[in-house]
């Protein structure tokens, strides 16, 4: 039986916009009632295309972006309300790994440095550094020779190791993966995906996986989410989400994935029209200018994420 | 583990790929200096000016605050290279001595410009918000004023004396030092390692010294650099209107003053501390060029 780690609910964010002095006070709210839950060992996916709030929602989480509101509970506490010297403690065990592995990493500190910075900034005995930098090293691979060199000595993949170490060196318990293995060439991605899969299982690890690529999801991700101009529009079980998408943009999402095998006759749904403006976003629901499905409902009233068949969806067409 | 073992044999392949570079960022730059050539020239002048100034009690041949009443303002000669002054003085000893209190005067007038303006400028870009603003605005309203005359005014409260001249140009330069140093904080504050850092939950006095400064590093030393050239400037020209260093101390500001008295009977007197000045000004700009076009090589030429 697993156990319940990491909730969010209803978590939003809105950023104010440059307003001109006569305006009224305009907002773009990047997250929207976005809930999630997070069991032990878990992976949760989070997909959707740029610009649609995945990576604000995990950089919400850290509280690196502050909530507009919600609640985010991690132990049974509400991180979002305790004071930010408090906030120091929830970081020992919510870690992350960024995309850009060369833009996260100090070009004048050395590999030693860049791991053993957590271990410093939570007052790690400096006896038991050396120790861990050792075995977080070996953990993701990486020599001892290569201890005191700077990370643009490395190639992209050993980059994201690095990062992935950095991450994981307070042994945490759940490290959010932004775009992880984006930046890199789909072998080294494989590489990269099956380290942090033996990771999880070696340190009992859980991930939020936020990526725009759904084949790297589908391969790691056990529960899948995907958000739409910063809600959450479906919420499931990954075989369940893959092998039969019931929201009709998860649908186009899915039909947009290549497959592998040629003959395999498969109907492409093709999304019309651009992705609207989060500044500006349609009423009702927020996707039924581009949905095939839309009817009178969803031009003016927004569905909410509801249970169906044990799964969530937002959408009018399982609703009744 | 086993696939963990996997991994790390196709990494091995991988790390072969990985150009080896010599590890030490310092040795670089030593080495980068050395194969610049107009920091290379520029950095052996000022040493030697240094040197020089250091040993100065060894090579000058007179004392320099001793007159030498049957030789008063005796032009260049065997005995006098560099000629006398008014009361006999050697200047050419007085030009060595010089070298100290100049050189130090800029270098202490430095220290307190990078000291304070590196703090403001961190300090504001780092926090932003209404600390940022009132920082600027009031390092803005300084900007207004001329450094000199800043200078000046520091200075009319202190009391001329060259430990004064240089609290005053030290101070004086600090709105321009801290608008640089704020100016390059800010990239690095957007950067990925800052929000990296953020989210391990680092303390901000180990962001601002192991993240910011680092990567600053280049930018205020070449600034510094440049701001050596400015200090000895105007700490030449507070002791030059009088109110920096007081004679008889040899100040080559002092002396250039005394010089324009005699400017039309004894030349030598105002030439070479006007000079001695341009000569070690001109080397210090030309370091800090140079410094400048290694740590930002899109500025070539400008």
């Amino acid at each position: 039986m697993t156990s319940k780690l990491l909730e969010v609910k209803g978590l939003h964010k809105s950023f104010p916009l440059k307003n001109s002095l006569f305006q009224q006070k305009r907002f773009v709210h990047a997250v929207n009632g976005v809930t999630l839950e997070l069991n032990e060992g878990e992976t949760i996916g989070i997909v959707g295309e740029s610009g649609c709030g995945k990576s604000t929602t995990g950089r919400c989480i850290l509280r690196l972006i502050e909530p507009t509101s919600g609640e985010i509970i991690f132990q049974g506490k509400d991180i979002t309300k305790i004071r930010k010297q408090e906030m120091k403690r929830f970081r020992r065990d919510i870690q992350m790994v960024f995309q850009n592995p060369m833009d996260s990493m100090n070009p004048k500190l050395t590999v030693a440095e860049i791991i053993t910075e957590p271990l410093i900034a939570h007052s790690i005995p400096k006896e038991h550094r050396y120790r861990i930098l050792k075995e977080t090293m070996e953990l993701v691979g990486l020599s001892e020779s290569q201890l005191n060199r700077y990370p643009h000595e490395f190639s992209g993949g050993q980059r994201q190791r690095i990062g992935i170490a950095r991450a994981i060196t307070l042994r945490p318990k759940i490290v959010i993966l932004d775009e992880p293995v984006s930046a890199l060439d789909v072998s080294v991605q494989s590489q990269i995906l099956n380290l942090l899969q033996d990771l999880q299982e070696e340190l009992g690890l859980s991930y939020i996986f936020i990526s725009h690529d759904l084949g790297v999801v589908e391969h790691i991700a056990h529960k899948v989410g995907v958000m739409y101009l910063g809600e959450l529009v479906e919420f499931a079980d990954k075989d369940q989400l893959f092998t039969e998408p019931l929201h009709p943009y998860t649908k186009a999402l899915i039909s947009a994935i290549p497959k592998s095998d040629p003959d395999e006759v498969k109907e492409r749904i093709i999304l019309q029209g651009e992705l609207p403006s989060p500044a500006n976003p349609p009423a009702g629901c927020k996707f039924h200018p581009r949905c095939a499905h839309a009817n009178e409902t969803c031009m003016s009233l927004n569905p909410i994420l509801t249970d169906v068949n044990g799964r969530k969806v937002a959408c009018h067409l399982y609703q009744e | 583990m086993a696939n963990i073992s996997k991994t790390l044999e196709s990494l091995e392949m991988q790390t072969t790929l990985v150009k080896k570079q010599p590890s030490s960022l310092k040795l670089n730059f030593l080495k980068e200096i050395g194969s610049n050539k107009r920091a290379r020239y520029s950095l052996f002048f000022l040493l030697l000016v240094i040197l020089i100034g250091v040993f100065a009690p060894l090579l000058a041949p007179h004392d320099p605050e001793k007159p030498y009443y049957e030789a008063l303002l005796h032009g260049p000669s065997k005995e006098h290279l560099l000629g006398t002054d008014s009361i006999g003085r050697d200047l050419l000893s007085r030009l060595l001595y010089g070298i100290r209190a100049t050189l130090t005067a800029a270098s202490i007038a430095v220290a307190i410009t990078f000291t304070i303006g590196t703090f403001i400028g961190l300090i504001s870009a780092y926090i932003g918000g209404i600390i940022d603003n009132i920082l600027m605005r009031i390092m803005d309203v300084l900007l207004a004023l001329p450094t000199i005359v800043l200078a000046l005014a520091i200075v009319a409260i202190l009391g001329p004396s060259l430990a004064n001249a240089m609290i005053a140009v030290g101070f004086a330069s600090i709105p321009g030092f801290a608008r640089i140093t704020r100016g390059a904080a800010l990239t690095i504050k957007s950067s990925g390692f800052v929000e990296a850092s953020r989210s391990i939950g680092s303390s901000h006095s180990w962001i601002l010294l192991r993240q910011f400064l680092p990567n600053i590093g280049g930018v205020l030393l070449v600034y510094t650099t440049l701001f050596i050239g400015v200090a000895i400037l105007d700490t030449a020209a507070l002791s030059f209107i009088g109110l920096g260093a007081q004679p008889p101390t040899p100040e080559w500001g002092t002396m250039l003053a005394e010089g324009k008295n005699y400017i039309y009977q004894a030349w030598w007197l105002a030439t070479f501390p006007g000079l001695a000045i341009t000569s070690v000004v001109f080397s210090v700009n030309f370091l800090g060029d140079a410094l400048r076009d290694m740590f930002d090589p899109k500025s070539m030429g400008r």
